[in-house]
């Protein structure tokens, strides 16, 4: 079955599921008609998941490739030929959005691991009443294990699965929130996901300005780290953004210690500038480098930009031209704004699993941290449309929701009968499941603070007094 | 008024809105105050009469987490409040952020 019935007799043909995904995110964004046509080949979404290597990514270490019953590999090119259509003509050429949900790992080598992810910190755990996903990537997250369960914990996973398996899902996700855990009920969340997130322009940021803006370059500001945010920067610089990584001197993308491919791949021609958050005149720098930016990423908590004296709306009050990313695990609103979440466990919040759960009887986890290059792809968009459009306002893209909303994406049967569908037309399209596969760091990335001083210098902002 | 403190275990202060869990603790029994007032368990009500000493009003920030000299004990505060916490009799200090993940 490739084709879905529409509401009207109309027959869509699931190869134009990208495509339909591309026209919707420009609707979302206002966009409903971009300067060049989408250019995307009809797929088929289970062809996309075997060609770009997700589905090599999901499935048990020894058994065979899975499928997931969601249009995760589509809705990724779809989103950034959305963004390719929007943007300076030619700069996103042969890049694939599908292909950049599976980099990380074809950079890394990390292999599929059933209900483990791909880099190990994540797993889905059996409860007496259902099943979360846990994800402990700071060494300092197993210090908690004891009050998360309260009880002592071997700081092993095999002695954290029994305890688990005797509580239930409510207590666990609910304490584990409390303490800051990256914890996620797995089994919840099916159905259509939430609405795309919306551009919420700011009184006073006009629609529309497409010809003056498409000859300057926007100003970005960085505050994001790992890999949601640096994709999404990474491809705004790629569609001719000027990119300033913010970090603090203390406290750095935590990115710089992992692979550093990877760490060349996203920051390569990003400018670095690390402040010292601890002090007032690193804070005044932070908040005058935000005051200058035409688009900002960030993803932290709420609270913790606040604590540093960062308000996001006020900022944009003040600066209605400005477009303000927001990634967060959740959402701004409370208490969702106290949630953290990784790529892995928003994923299986997202219901991922449970959909891998419905086709094939096994819980699985589905690719390698799969919400955050999606959330990437889509903050790509986002920024730029918003940028284009003359000041988008603030953008949340909460990880779970926009995992959720690709997930529900014209389903319209059940997740294993969509499973059985796409599984024929995989086995007669003669589709092959291709590994995971990199492109190659054009050059190294700026070492922390390179370009503190130029930085601030070009831009008039006080620099730090001496000491 | 001394008590055991174990991991999980949740107090709220009797004069702030700080609530606080406890990450890891020393063995016996101990003086847990916040804003100069023993912290409450479950759902004890507070007692009357009691208010914010202004000597031990520091603050308390949620996220963060405080440890005693010797880091014995420490508490996750799951909500903010004006007093300082204090452990017989010692006030409690933020530890240093948690560092960040290289993947995730």
């Amino acid at each position: 079955m490739g084709a879905a019935q529409q509401p009207g007799g109309l027959i869509a043909a699931a190869e134009e599921t990208a495509r339909r995904y591309a026209e919707q995110c420009l609707r979302a964004h206002g966009l409903p008609r971009a300067p060049r046509p989408i250019d995307l080949a009809a797929e088929h979404p289970a062809a996309a998941a075997a060609r770009c290597g997700l589905m090599m990514l999901t499935g048990d270490a020894g058994g065979e490739p899975e499928l997931c019953p969601a249009p995760i590999a589509a809705c990724a090119d779809g989103v950034l030929a959305a963004l390719e259509a929007i943007a300076p003509a030619g700069v996103l050429n042969g890049l694939r959005g599908s292909q950049l949900l599976t980099e990380r790992a074809a950079i890394t080598g990390a292999l599929r691991n059933g209900a483990i992810s791909p880099n190990g910190s994540c797993r889905l755990l059996q409860t007496c009443d259902g099943m979360i996903a846990l994800n402990l990537p700071r060494e300092d997250d197993w210090s908690l294990l004891p009050a998360w369960l309260e009880d002592r914990v071997e700081p092993v996973w095999d002695a954290v699965s029994i305890r688990v398996a005797a509580r239930r899902v409510e207590t666990l996700v609910e304490r584990g929130r409390l303490l800051g855990l990256a914890v996620a009920d797995a089994s919840l969340r099916s159905g259509t996901g939430p609405l795309l997130p919306q551009l919420s322009p700011a009184s006073g940021g006009g629609r529309g300005s497409w010809l003056g803006q498409a000859q300057k370059r926007p100003l970005v500001v960085d505050l994001s780290s790992l890999w949601a945010g640096p994709l999404c920067t990474h491809l705004l610089q790629l569609c001719g953004a000027e990119v300033i990584k913010v970090e603090s001197l203390h406290r750095p993308d935590g990115a710089r210690d992992g692979s550093a491919v990877l760490f060349d791949l996203m920051h390569a021609g990003k400018r670095s500038v690390a402040l010292d958050f601890k002090t007032d005149a690193g804070r005044a720098q932070l908040r005058a480098l935000l005051q200058r930016a035409d688009i900002v990423v960030e993803a932290s908590r709420p609270r913790a930009l606040r604590q540093l004296g960062i308000d996001a709306p006020a900022l944009l009050a003040a600066r209605p031209q400005q477009t303000w990313i927001s990634l967060t695990g959740y959402g701004r609103t409370e208490p969702q704004a106290q949630w953290i979440a990784y790529g892995d466990d928003a994923g299986a919040a997202a219901g991922l699993s449970s959909m891998l759960h419905a086709a094939t009887g096994r819980w699985l986890i589905c690719g390698d941290a799969i919400a955050d290059p999606l959330a990437g792809l889509h903050a790509a968009l986002a920024a730029w449309a918003g940028w284009l459009g003359g000041g988008g306002g603030l953008v949340e893209l909460p990880l779970a929701d926009v995992v959720h909303h690709c997930a529900g994406f014209e389903l319209r049967h059940t997740p294993h009968e969509r499973w059985r569908a796409w599984m024929q037309h995989l086995s007669a399209s003669h589709q092959p499941v291709l590994a995971p596969r990199s492109r190659i760091p054009q050059a190294h990335a700026a070492a922390l603070g390179a370009d503190t001083a130029a930085v601030l210098s070009a831009l008039q902002i006080e620099p730090a007094p001496a000491c | 008024m001394a008590m055991v403190l174990k991991a999980g275990a949740r107090f709220r202060s009797a004069v702030c809105d700080a609530q606080v869990m406890v990450v890891k603790a020393p063995p016996g029994e101990h003086e847990l105050h916040c804003g100069g007032a023993a912290m409450l368990g479950g759902s004890a009500p507070a007692p009357e009469g009691l208010s914010l000493d202004s000597a031990r009003a520091g603050g308390t920030l949620i996220g963060k987490r405080y440890v005693n000299q010797d880091e014995s004990l420490e508490l996750l505060a799951t909500k903010g409040g004006k007093g300082t916490l204090a452990l017989d009799g010692m006030a409690l200090d933020v530890k240093q952020a948690k560092q960040l993940p290289s993947s995730d």
